[in-house]
């Protein structure tokens, strides 16, 4: 899918800057993060509250613009980027699934699957978006609208949007944040297939170690800066680590 | 109380621009009432100092006592009195001085050969009084006329001719009369009086070319010797007068001129306008009711809390009330100074605009303050009360909930109580209009539909903008798709956005259906009842113009290409006792030019005893032919004429036919309206007309028409009408079209998140902006295709209901390439009003749109 072949990372920061506000109230989001998102494999970012998790996705996702450093999807880099052509590539070469109102009220399940390609006036694969709906488990919902289901059903139509274009990289933002654990299960193990099973990108935000424990690795931010990695995580190693952050307390 | 009233302001504060629509449409329909109500004032103000000004040196005025006024008119026609009748005034004891006063039509041709004035006003001609002080006129350049052909005009009518002092030109009397231009005359300090254009000339002159025989004058002005006040300057009169003549004091007759421009002008001016602020204060109403609907229920979570919290009912109804009169008190007082500033800018713009407003400061009235003001706060606050209401009625659980269902669409008992006044509104409507002509049935039939319009509009939307949609998703794809169901998401909301420009549309579209039904009338009459090839006539509407030569039908018949031509002049007398206009032609050449229907008797021997009449007038009068009818004409001659013929169509022949011969003792100022014209039999209508024209130019040049031109140019005075309604409507629609906008703005606001989400998922900007466009297109279309069948319902009803309550037949139009225009207006304007909205969709931050609570 992707064009690139001279990285391995579907996408990448480099020395990322992002501050808010000017002066005394200015705010140092992201302190020079850098970090790649390798092809084909499900990373987590893992970090207290206000240590940069979401900036850091929301600015390699192309959402958000970096105060300074570079953010690339594939070999794109995004700070060139106008607003429509940023929006283009979200279309085309991004998924995302967020953490509640992920679905247009107005359309239907199937109709919500195929937003990103209605916009983009392209029909996709109809094979490909046909396996999607039967992993999601969803066939029998299509022609319904997203109020009459249920939360954890509403996310994996979510997760089956953002894998119908078969973009580079799926960005998702506690997509399990709203959920029961065991709804919250069935879209992570869809998260995990989607990577090993059918290779895509993922990137996943959240701060519940369970959660991490699905991905391939964890990289933890505190402070806006990364302070570590994990390879194959599990969710006892995660919390051991994270509780090592609030032992801390406020790092130097 | 107060501490409803500090949550109130404090939201309104935080939602200034919510109300931003509410304050508009307030702010809109209470300057223009304000605005209406000042001018009117003004005007009126004006017009009395101006007569006043102008009538100072005239202390009385002498004329004839009675009048005869014909069915339709408000002035009636006055018998002149005797000139001679100066020499007994003067000599009659406090008198210092009396003039005659002859008057009659003479329009004015330009510099340019096109006629001055005609189209409304008057266009007098008069004797110059050389008295200063009993001149209504005031020489302001040159001199006064000394000898014949010499004239003085009024500065505006120079000014609007570009004539000067030394031009000559003709006066049409309406037989052509050579002038030259001597000096130039202001009225009452103004350039003329409103537009009424004047020429004065020497008396021998007027009493030549304006009266029909000389020592005749409309009436006689007296001045007053020093010391005799104008009562008893009257009282000394009175005795030297003869019978059927009378005096007024000049104070008198400067009211009476008043009140008459006051009933012919101002009021029907003024009514009318206040008829469409009216309008537009109703469409308003829609705007602002929607408006409060919509913040009510977005703010259905913070009033829950307020209840939760131990607010009662009443004090967060009074909380969103007390908001509603914030709006309403500061709207409508900015309101009243835009009222001031519209009439203060009529003030300036209509001199500009060759329309003379007497100058003096504006008459700032209580009335015209206190009425809008109060209009204004009634308006805002009727329309708020529901969704007060509303709001008070929020369950403290609904706090908890995300949204509520809008079910407004979907209820049952709306339907049912549409369907049921869609009912009522079409049998009153069909019986008023069909079985028992009746006016009053009609017009009642006309107020339900639209309230059955109204109640419809939610329930009927979801299905209108299912269809009016359906082209949209195939055309525009996902984005259009993504408008339609968003038009689809509130019916209640759409509908009631969609009502304000349905009311807006559907009196356009009424307008436009009785203007083109008129056109079909005149076009219908014409072609039924004018059997001629050309028609001669002077375009001009109201009292304006000086008609056509009686000359000219014989001189044009005379032309060697025509078969017949026939003039039509205009008479007046009672007949038995009621005034009635008479047809003075020639009743045989007439029966071959036009198509009177059967006729009964023999149009040849009216002789000077005989007349002709209408079967219609005939039956309301008791006449038949061979009966007598007693005719009093405005000299005070009684006569019994014969009923020699009876006839059918009274359309352009009048309902009295009398022979020039039997009128020629009676008649005032001599002139034609309409000459017909046949053509010999192989003549071309462009030979024909050629010849014809030729005459005309010796006669002060008047238009040839054919047939359709001449059907055409009898409704001219339709589209001049129109012009100003769409413009006077075009204030409602803005109203109309500012709810749009107002309603789709909340609902950005309201969407922020979904909104966000698209953008997040890859619609671009240009898409977003298009999504909101379409979505208020949307509604605007739902709006205009509501406004349309409701005005051409209206429009029929209208139409039928006057062709049966009057005696002339109406015809009924639909035209197809006005209603269209106006269905393209009403879209564009729906693009219009989603522009703004949807550029602020557009500048949404999608991180901020999307970012969890």
């Amino acid at each position: 899918m992707t064009t690139t072949t001279a990285t391995r990372d579907a996408a990448r920061v480099t020395d990322a800057v992002k501050v808010y506000g000017s002066g005394d109230t200015a705010v140092r989001a992201l302190d020079g993060v850098s970090v790649g998102f390798p092809a084909g494999r499900f990373t987590a970012i893992m970090g207290p509250s206000g240590s940069g998790k979401s900036t850091l996705m929301h600015c390699a996702a192309g959402l958000d613009t970096l105060t300074s450093g570079t953010a690339r999807i594939g070999g794109t880099e995004l700070g060139s980027l106008d607003d429509r052509r940023l929006t283009l590539l979200r279309r085309d070469r991004i998924g995302f699934v967020f953490q509640a109102f992920n679905l247009v009220p107005t359309l239907t399940v199937a109709e919500n699957i195929t937003l990103p390609m209605d916009l983009a006036g392209t029909k996709g694969s109809r094979d490909w978006i046909d396996a999607l709906v039967d992993v999601v488990g969803l066939r029998d919902r299509l022609h319904h609208r997203p109020a009459e289901l249920s939360g954890g059903q509403q996310q994996r139509v979510a997760v089956a949007r953002a894998f119908a274009g078969q973009p580079d990289v799926v960005f998702a933002d506690e997509p399990t944040g709203n959920l029961d654990s065991r709804s919250g299960e069935e879209v992570l193990n869809l998260l995990g297939r989607a990577v090993r099973q059918m290779d895509r990108t993922v990137v996943m935000v959240t701060h519940d170690p369970v959660a991490a424990a699905h991905a391939d690795e964890v990289v933890f931010l505190a402070d806006g800066r990364l302070v570590d990695r994990m390879e194959s995580p599990t969710a006892d190693r995660v919390l051991d680590r994270m509780k090592a952050f609030d032992a801390k307390g406020a790092p130097s | 109380m107060n501490a409803a009233l500090r949550i109130s302001v404090s939201s309104l504060r935080a939602h200034k621009r919510r109300f931003a629509g509410t304050f508009f449409a307030v702010f809109l329909g209470v300057a223009f009432l304000a605005g209406t109500l000042v001018m009117g004032d003004t005007l009126r103000a004006g017009f009395d100092s101006m007569f006043g000004n102008a009538a100072e040196g005239t202390d009385a005025v002498v004329r004839s006592a009675d009048t005869i006024t014909t069915p339709g008119e408000s002035q009636g026609v006055r018998r002149p009195v005797d000139t001679a009748l100066v020499k007994t005034i003067e000599r009659t004891p406090g008198v210092a001085a009396a003039a005659p006063d002859i008057q009659g039509a003479g329009q004015l041709v330009g510099s340019d050969g096109e006629p001055v004035g005609g189209q409304g006003p008057p266009t007098l001609a008069g004797n110059w009084i050389d008295d200063p002080r009993l001149n209504a006129y005031r020489l302001a350049e040159g001199r006064a006329p000394a000898k014949s052909g010499e004239v003085v005009v009024n500065r505006g009518a120079a000014e609007k001719g570009h004539l000067k002092i030394g031009d000559t030109t003709t006066l049409r009397t309406p037989d052509p009369v050579p002038v030259t231009i001597v000096g130039l005359a202001t009225f009452g300090g103004e350039d003329g009086m409103a537009q009424v254009t004047f020429t004065g000339m020497t008396q021998a002159d007027a009493e030549k070319y304006l009266t029909a025989k000389p020592g005749e004058a409309a009436s006689i002005r007296v001045r007053a010797g020093p010391g005799v006040d104008q009562r008893a300057l009257v009282k000394d009169l009175e005795p030297a007068l003869p019978e059927g003549v009378e005096a007024i004091t000049g104070q008198e007759s400067a009211q009476e001129n008043t009140d008459m421009i006051s009933s012919q002008f101002l009021t029907l001016f003024t009514t009318f306008l206040l008829v469409f602020s009216g309008i537009a204060l109703l469409v308003a109403t829609f705007s602002i009711h929607n408006t409060f609907a919509i913040v009510v229920a977005q703010r259905a979570r913070e009033n829950a809390l307020l209840r939760a919290l131990g607010a009662s009912r009443r004090q967060v109804t009074v909380s969103t009330l007390a908001e509603a009169s914030v709006v309403a008190v500061i709207a409508s007082a900015v309101g009243l100074a835009g009222g001031v500033g519209i009439a203060a800018g009529l003030q300036a713009l209509f001199p500009a605009i060759g329309f003379p407003f007497p100058e003096g400061e504006l008459v700032i009235g209580a009335l015209s303050m206190l009425l809008p003001l109060a209009v204004g706060v009634v308006v805002c606050l009727g329309s708020a009360l529901f969704p007060a209401v509303r709001a008070g009625r929020t369950a403290p659980l609904a706090a908890l909930r995300e949204t509520s269902v809008d079910r407004s669409g979907t209820s049952r008992a709306r339907a049912v109580v549409g369907g049921g006044l869609a009912a009522l509104a079409l049998g009153s409507t069909l019986t008023g209009v069909l079985a028992d002509p009746s006016l009053w049935l009609a017009g009642l039939g006309a107020v339900l539909a639209l309230a059955a319009f109204v109640v419809l509009g939610p329930v009927a939307s979801t299905t209108a903008v299912r269809i009016l949609g359906s082209p949209l998703a195939t055309l525009r794809g996902v984005t259009g798709g993504l408008a339609r169901r968003n038009a689809l998401r509130s019916p209640g909301r759409t509908a009631a956005t969609a009502s304000a420009l349905m009311i807006g549309v559907a009196v356009v579209s009424l307008f436009t259906v009785f203007g083109a039904s008129l056109k079909a009338t005149m076009d219908q009459t014409v072609s039924r009842s004018f059997a001629g090839d050309v028609a001669v006539s002077t375009p001009s509407f109201g009292a304006g113009g000086s008609g056509l030569s009686p000359k000219l039908a014989p001189a044009i018949a005379r032309q060697p290409t025509v078969e017949n031509a026939v003039g039509l002049g205009r008479g007046v007398a009672e007949v038995n006792g009621s005034g009635r206009a008479l047809t003075v032609t020639d009743p045989v050449t007439l029966g071959k030019v036009f198509d009177l229907g059967e006729v009964r008797g023999s149009l040849a021997g009216l002789g000077t005893d005989g007349i002709a009449v209408t079967e219609q007038e005939a039956d309301r009068q008791h006449l038949r032919t061979g009966g007598t009818a007693r005719l009093t004409f405005t000299d005070g001659e009684q006569r019994d004429f014969t009923v020699r013929a009876v006839y059918g169509r009274s359309e352009l022949a009048g309902d009295y036919v009398i022979t020039r011969a039997a009128w020629a003792p009676h008649r005032i100022q001599d002139s034609d309206t309409l000459v017909a014209v046949s053509f010999k039999d192989g003549v071309s209508t462009a030979d024909g007309r050629a010849a014809v024209e030729k005459v005309a130019q010796r006669f002060g040049n008047p238009e040839v028409q054919t047939r359709d031109e001449y059907a055409q140019s009898s409704a001219g005075g339709i589209d001049m009408m129109l012009t100003l309604v769409y413009a006077l409507l075009a204030l409602a629609v803005l109203i109309a079209l500012l709810g749009i906008a107002n309603t789709l703005t909340l609902a950005v606001h309201e969407r922020t998140r979904e909104l966000g989400l698209l953008r997040a998922v890859g619609q671009t900007r240009a898409q977003l902006r298009a999504m909101v466009r379409w979505e208020s297109v949307l509604v605007a279309a739902f709006g205009t295709a509501g406004g349309l069948a409701l005005g051409a319902f209206l429009g029929w009803v209208l139409v039928k209901a006057s062709d049966g309550a009057s005696d002339s037949s109406f015809a009924f139009a639909m035209p197809p390439v006005q209603l269209v225009v106006v269905a393209l207006v009403g879209l564009a304007a729906g693009a219009l009003a989603g522009l703004r909205p949807a550029r602020r969709a557009a500048r949404l931050d999608v991180l901020r749109a999307i970012a969890t609570e």
